[in-house]
């Protein structure tokens, strides 16, 4: 019974519009702002405590979140689902909850996949999954809340529909996609600084996060075209 | 097109594995080439030239080694510099630590640790060279190097770890001919090379890695009394401990520092009992066999590996002063002896004399040695090229001068014979000068530099020739394996189609044939990702990272599949059927979150592959804190392994009989290994006395016979008679029987394997082994809850890379360094090759077979699965699903990785780590190979036999009424 009330939002989502409308511009400004903040965040890194992901990935990946946090949960908090129920700050909340929970969920996944496990490598991986919580976590817990049917969907199926999934969705695959391969040069015998947990995850990551961007972008431009004609 | 029928699927598969054989036997003949050889063995006709042969006829079989001694010396004109050799082979000795590298001297810590050896080169009482030891750089190739001078092929370090005598001719065995007395002391290798050769000997084995004092130890308590001994003529001191050293801690280890100064206190031992009894004059060789890498390592081809020492201590003509260390090869050192000693050559020797030994000879002597080594060298020649004769030039009048022949270019022949003969002619012409007395030093050296230069060349193009590969066998052994693999795969893409056409009719489900999962999609590229990254030396090294992530990887996706299904199920029905179905989901979430889990353990447990060795892990760790923690382990570890084991009999509950006469199969071995444990395994030291080795043995046949009865007998008495006697559902009857057969009998094997692991493993290894088991058991237990249920196929690829992965969480890598040896004696009580192999075997793929051997249990809970669909069930179709796929998966998936990898070796032919890490990795993809056809046709003549069996019975049943 309950699982049939959830599918009801979803029906609605699509056809009565219970999110907010999206422009065009809107959505150009919101991707550009999202990618703004970590080309931002790392303009600060390099000029203002000159530090760099390679040399001091603790500090770097923590200033990051702490920059891009703040722009992903404020932004997409604009767009929550069902704004008549449920106010904006109510929504950012969800987004600062969402922040450790989602840190939880991809520290998890990380260590699974091999990342090491231990107090020299505890705030290393902390700040690392902070900054995939942003890029994952974060955005779907401000839009949607708590709402698993729209988890599942987004997540497990990878279904979005409408410019806000488009651009919750890609980039948090994206990132996820991202890190997966950044991690294969790890093994490599090069002997570069960079090949350490979590750097070159960390870079993989935002790779992949803002490829996602460009990707969601020109998915949601598309189809805002092809509803045009 | 037409269905496939299981007569034409059984002799394509037996036809492409037979094919697959033969390709891969002719490309490890074809690019592992033996090396080459003459038969037989130097005697007085090597002092004679191969070019003009003269008539003298040496018999020389009847000689006294008196005599033949005399006769040598006499014939070769060169007077032996040295009555004794005291030959010390420090094991591992990278040179870099006492001459240095590249001109710079060694490192202040180095030099300070050894004071009296630097004191020696200083004065130029020593002279040091830097001697290339040519990959693999593992002891046994190596000792073989030096004292046969032979380039040894790759073939040679598979026999490493059953070292058998050396038969081809050599300077110990020359030595022995000459009747010299022989003494060696240390690594046993010796002993296995020449068993009767030592009149004393003392052998210590080089398997306990950690001991770095007691195998040195033992080496010298002999040294005080053998320097009194006058009898010796050659006295070999092989000291383990400064490679055990490295093994354990890397070149800057603590104990370094001490075990060179050791190594020094033994060379000044020696050297003031040299200078002290004057008893003939003595040489003290002290050489290295190979180097070590930063982390002590070696094996590979680097410069730290191949680095290895030679100083010659008590060389007559010294210089007094310290020179730039030369770079000879270390095959150089057998014709260096061979000529100081006054023996001839070894046959196959391919070395090249070092000239400045032998600087206290007048000049004609050195020009002898010179045209001695020559000779041999082109005896060897002539062994490779039929054609090399130059014949033409034995008629060269007497004073035929070497300049009038111009440059030597053209083919190899003409360059080797134009070599030589320029050479000779020149060496003629010196020897009629010399009586004129004209012209001396001016022909002297050119002379010399002409055999160098035939020499050079000669030596250079003999061990190229070692690594020659006959293109038409390669080409050829690629393509059988290319043809069998694509037959093998044709024929699992045709099953597919023809298994779905079958389910689809008889199940109703709309076509999903082309519809790709995930998880599908995912296991092919798992194919593709590991073919890849096979192209990456570092990648074969840290092969466990590989499997590992892919593992896991795909786990994650399994879980994310069975988040996706959680609402997808059809939730109008009854409240009995949500709750059975969240239990269900339960379970299917918490089996797979198990597996993963227990993988990231199995990965934590042994973390490093080659490079990364030092890194901690748990395995580590525990060995640190030593058997008190150990123990308790390897304790709960059997007991979680039986009490896996009742679990997942339980499932068979209806079949009360025989989950009891099952179970009491796993007691009681189990009750033997336990007691094993508990009394003889202690800390490191295997425990070889008569009543443990008899243990195990009777843990063998314990094993081995219950397994062996319950799999023949299961099938006999497994009842197949449908309770409610409906005529229509018999057939559904045996087919439930021949599944709870297969059931228990997997069950059976994977118990039995893993006890038999546990008994062999090292103790260190018992909680993965558990783990192991705990991981198949529970993603069986998800695929058997998952719905709809996937490919076949992707399970059972799953399953074989669940035991890859486990292959290198057991602590393997791609270096032959890795595998256990010490276990593959455990229980044999007198040494036998094929025993210790096949018990090595046993150890090395335990997670391949494991997974192999859980296939049945596959096999088992898919035919149920197919039961409950089915209305009618078809044999042939029985036989498609259980016995086609569980078979033609692993052989597939593993051919594709057998061409992959033979590609890419060949691709790889030139480059630097061919032999260090390709070819190794090489050797186990064959080995895997051999792994995986061995567990294919268990798993095939069981479930064969279990079907026969049960339909006889169904057949006789049948005629009875």
């Amino acid at each position: 019974m309950e699982k049939a009330k959830k599918k009801l939002p979803k029906m609605s989502t699509s056809s009565n519009g219970t999110v907010l409308p999206i422009s065009s511009s809107y959505t150009i400004f919101l991707h550009v702002i999202c990618s703004l903040g970590l080309a931002l965040a790392f303009w600060i890194a390099h000029n203002v405590y000159s530090i760099n992901l390679v040399d001091d990935p603790t500090q770097t990946l923590c200033l990051v979140w702490v920059i891009e946090a703040p722009i992903v949960i404020l932004l997409f908090s604009g767009f929550r689902q069902h704004p008549n129920q449920c106010s904006y700050m109510k929504a950012v909340g969800r987004g600062l909850l969402g922040l450790p929970a989602g840190a939880i969920v991809n520290a998890l996944g990380a260590i699974a996949l091999g990342a090491p496990v231990g107090i020299q490598h505890f705030s290393k991986t902390a700040n690392w999954s902070i900054l995939m919580s942003v890029f994952t976590i974060v955005p779907t817990a401000s839009v949607f809340g708590s709402s698993w049917t729209e988890w599942q969907r987004l997540f497990a199926q990878a279904k979005p529909n409408g410019p806000i999934d488009l651009l919750i969705c890609l980039p948090a695959h994206g990132a996820v996609i991202g890190a997966w391969f950044g991690a294969w040069p790890m093994p490599l015998d090069w002997e570069r600084p960079w090949q350490e947990w979590p750097i070159c995850v960390s870079f993989g990551a935002m790779a992949g996060y803002l490829v996602g961007m460009v990707i969601s972008f020109g998915m949601s431009l598309f189809q805002k075209h092809l509803k045009k004609e | 097109m037409a269905a496939l029928t299981c007569t034409k699927i059984t002799l394509l598969t037996i036809a492409a594995v037979v094919i697959q054989i033969i390709g891969l036997s002719l490309f490890v003949l074809g690019f592992f080439p033996v090396k080459p050889a003459i038969s037989g063995i130097s005697g007085p006709e090597s002092f004679s030239s191969p070019v003009c042969r003269s008539a003298e006829n040496y018999n020389y079989t009847n000689h006294s080694p008196e005599e033949l001694k005399s006769l040598y010396l006499e014939l070769s004109n060169i007077s032996p510099s040295y009555d004794r050799l005291i030959l010390m082979v420090v094991d591992g000795l990278p040179a870099e630590f006492i001459l240095g590298r590249d001109d710079r001297p060694a490192q202040e810590f180095f030099r300070k640790s050894m004071p009296y050896t630097q004191s020696l080169l200083d004065k130029g009482v020593a002279t040091g060279y830097h001697t290339k030891a040519a990959p693999p750089t593992v002891t046994m190739p190596r000792l073989k190097a030096m004292v046969s001078g032979s380039v040894g092929g790759f073939l040679d370090v598979a026999l490493n770890f059953n070292t058998q005598e050396l038969l081809d001719d050599n300077l110990i065995g020359q030595f022995f001919k000459i009747g010299w007395k022989m003494v060696m002391f240390g690594d046993e290798t010796w002993l296995k090379l020449f068993p009767r050769s030592f009149a004393r000997h003392d052998g210590v084995h080089s398997f306990f890695v950690k001991d770095t004092v007691q195998v040195d130890h033992n080496v010298s308590r002999h040294l005080d009394d053998e320097l009194d001994k006058t009898d010796w003529k050659l006295l070999i001191l092989h000291y383990l401990g400064l490679d055990h050293v490295g093994h354990t801690g890397g070149r800057n280890s603590v104990l370094m520092g001490p075990k060179l100064e050791e190594m020094d206190e033994v060379i000044k031992k020696i050297h003031r009992s040299m200078i002290q009894n004057q008893l003939g004059r003595t040489l003290l060789m002290v050489v290295s066999d190979h180097g070590m890498t930063e982390n002590g390592n070696h094996g590979g081809a680097s410069y730290e590996e191949t680095d290895a020492l030679m100083l010659l201590i008590g060389l007559r003509d010294y210089d007094h002063r310290p020179t730039t260390h030369k770079t000879v090869n270390q095959v150089d050192i057998t014709p260096t002896m061979a000529l100081l000693f006054g023996v001839p050559i070894p046959i196959n020797s391919a070395g090249i004399l070092i000239a400045e030994t032998l600087k206290s000879l007048e000049g004609e002597q050195q020009l002898r040695a010179l045209e001695l080594n020559s000779w041999q060298i082109f005896r060897l020649l002539q062994a490779q090229l039929p054609d090399l004769s130059c014949s033409s030039s034995c008629g060269v009048d007497k004073d035929g001068r070497g300049s009038e022949i111009g440059e030597c270019d053209s083919n190899m022949e003409e360059i080797f014979c134009c070599l030589y003969v320029k050479a000779a002619a020149l060496h003629k012409s010196w020897k009629s000068c010399q009586v004129f007395g004209s012209n001396k030093v001016m022909d002297y050296s050119s002379a010399v530099l002409a055999y160098n230069n035939f020499l050079r060349t000669a030596s250079e193009w003999l061990s190229r020739r070692a690594t020659n590969k006959p293109v038409g066998v390669l080409t050829f052994g690629v393509t059988g394996m290319l043809i069998s693999s694509l037959v093998l795969l044709c024929l699992l893409y045709q099953l597919e189609g023809d298994v779905h056409v079958i389910e689809n009719r008889t199940s109703h489900i709309k076509s999903r044939m082309h519809k790709w999962h995930m998880d599908e999609i995912f296991a092919m590229s798992i194919v593709c990702f590991l073919v890849l990254s096979m192209g990456s030396s570092s990648l074969i090294e840290e092969e466990q990272y590989i499997w590992h992530f892919m593992t896991s990887t795909s786990n994650l996706l399994l879980l994310r599949k069975a988040i996706q299904s959680i609402s997808s199920g059809n939730t109008q029905d009854q409240v009995s059927f949500i709750g059975r179905e969240s239990k269900r989901r339960i379970i299917q979430m918490f089996s797979i979150i198990f597996v993963l889990i227990s993988g990231r353990i199995l990965r934590g447990w042994h973390q490093g592959g080659v490079n990364w060795t030092n890194f901690p892990d748990l395995s580590k760790w525990l060995e640190n804190e030593g058997t008190a923690y150990i123990k308790p382990v390897q304790l709960v570890s059997l007991l979680l392994l039986i009490t896996s084991g009742f679990y997942a009999l339980a499932f068979l509950r209806p079949r009360k009989g025989f989950v009891i006469i099952v179970g009491l199969s796993f007691v009681f071995p189990a009750f033997l290994v336990l007691q094993y444990i508990i009394k003889y395994q202690r800390s490191d030291v295997p425990e070889s006395s008569y009543s443990a080795t008899l243990l195990v043995q009777l843990i063998y046949v314990i094993i081995g016979t219950s397994t062996f009865g319950i799999v023949v007998a299961l099938p006999w008495f497994m009842p197949v008679r449908n309770p409610k006697g409906f005529s229509s559902h018999q057939n559904k009857a045996l087919f439930v029987g021949i599944a709870d057969s297969l059931y228990l009998i997997g069950l059976v094997y994977i118990i039995c394997w893993c006890l038999l692991q546990l008994l062999l493993q090292q103790p260190i290894n018992s909680a993965p082994i558990l783990l192991l088991l705990v991981q198949i058991l529970a993603s069986m237990c998800f695929s058997s809850v998952t719905e709809p249920k996937p490919n076949q196929w992707v399970e059972l690829a799953s399953l074989y890379y669940l035991g890859m992965a486990g292959h290198f969480a057991l602590g393997n890598t791609n270096t032959i360094a890795t595998i256990d040896v010490a276990g593959a004696y455990m229980g044999v009580s007198s040494h036998s090759t094929i025993l210790s192999g096949i018990l090595m075997f046993i150890i090395t793929y335990a997670a391949p077979m494991l997974a192999l051997l859980s296939m049945l249990m596959n096999i088992s809970l898919r035919s149920r699965i197919s039961l409950v669909n089915a209305q009618d069930v078809d044999l042939q179709y029985m036989l498609k699903k259980t016995l086609a796929y569980p078979c033609l998966v692993p052989l597939g998936l593993n051919s594709i990785f057998l061409v992959a990898y033979t590609t890419i070796l060949l691709l790889m032919r030139n480059h630097l780590f061919v032999w260090s890490v390709f070819s190794p990795k090489y050797m186990y993809v064959c080995a895997t190979t051999a792994c995986i056809y061995l567990g294919v046709i268990i798993v095939a003549s069981t479930v064969f036999y279990t079907y026969s069996t049960l339909g006889l019975r169904k057949m006789w049943q049948a005629k009875i009424r």
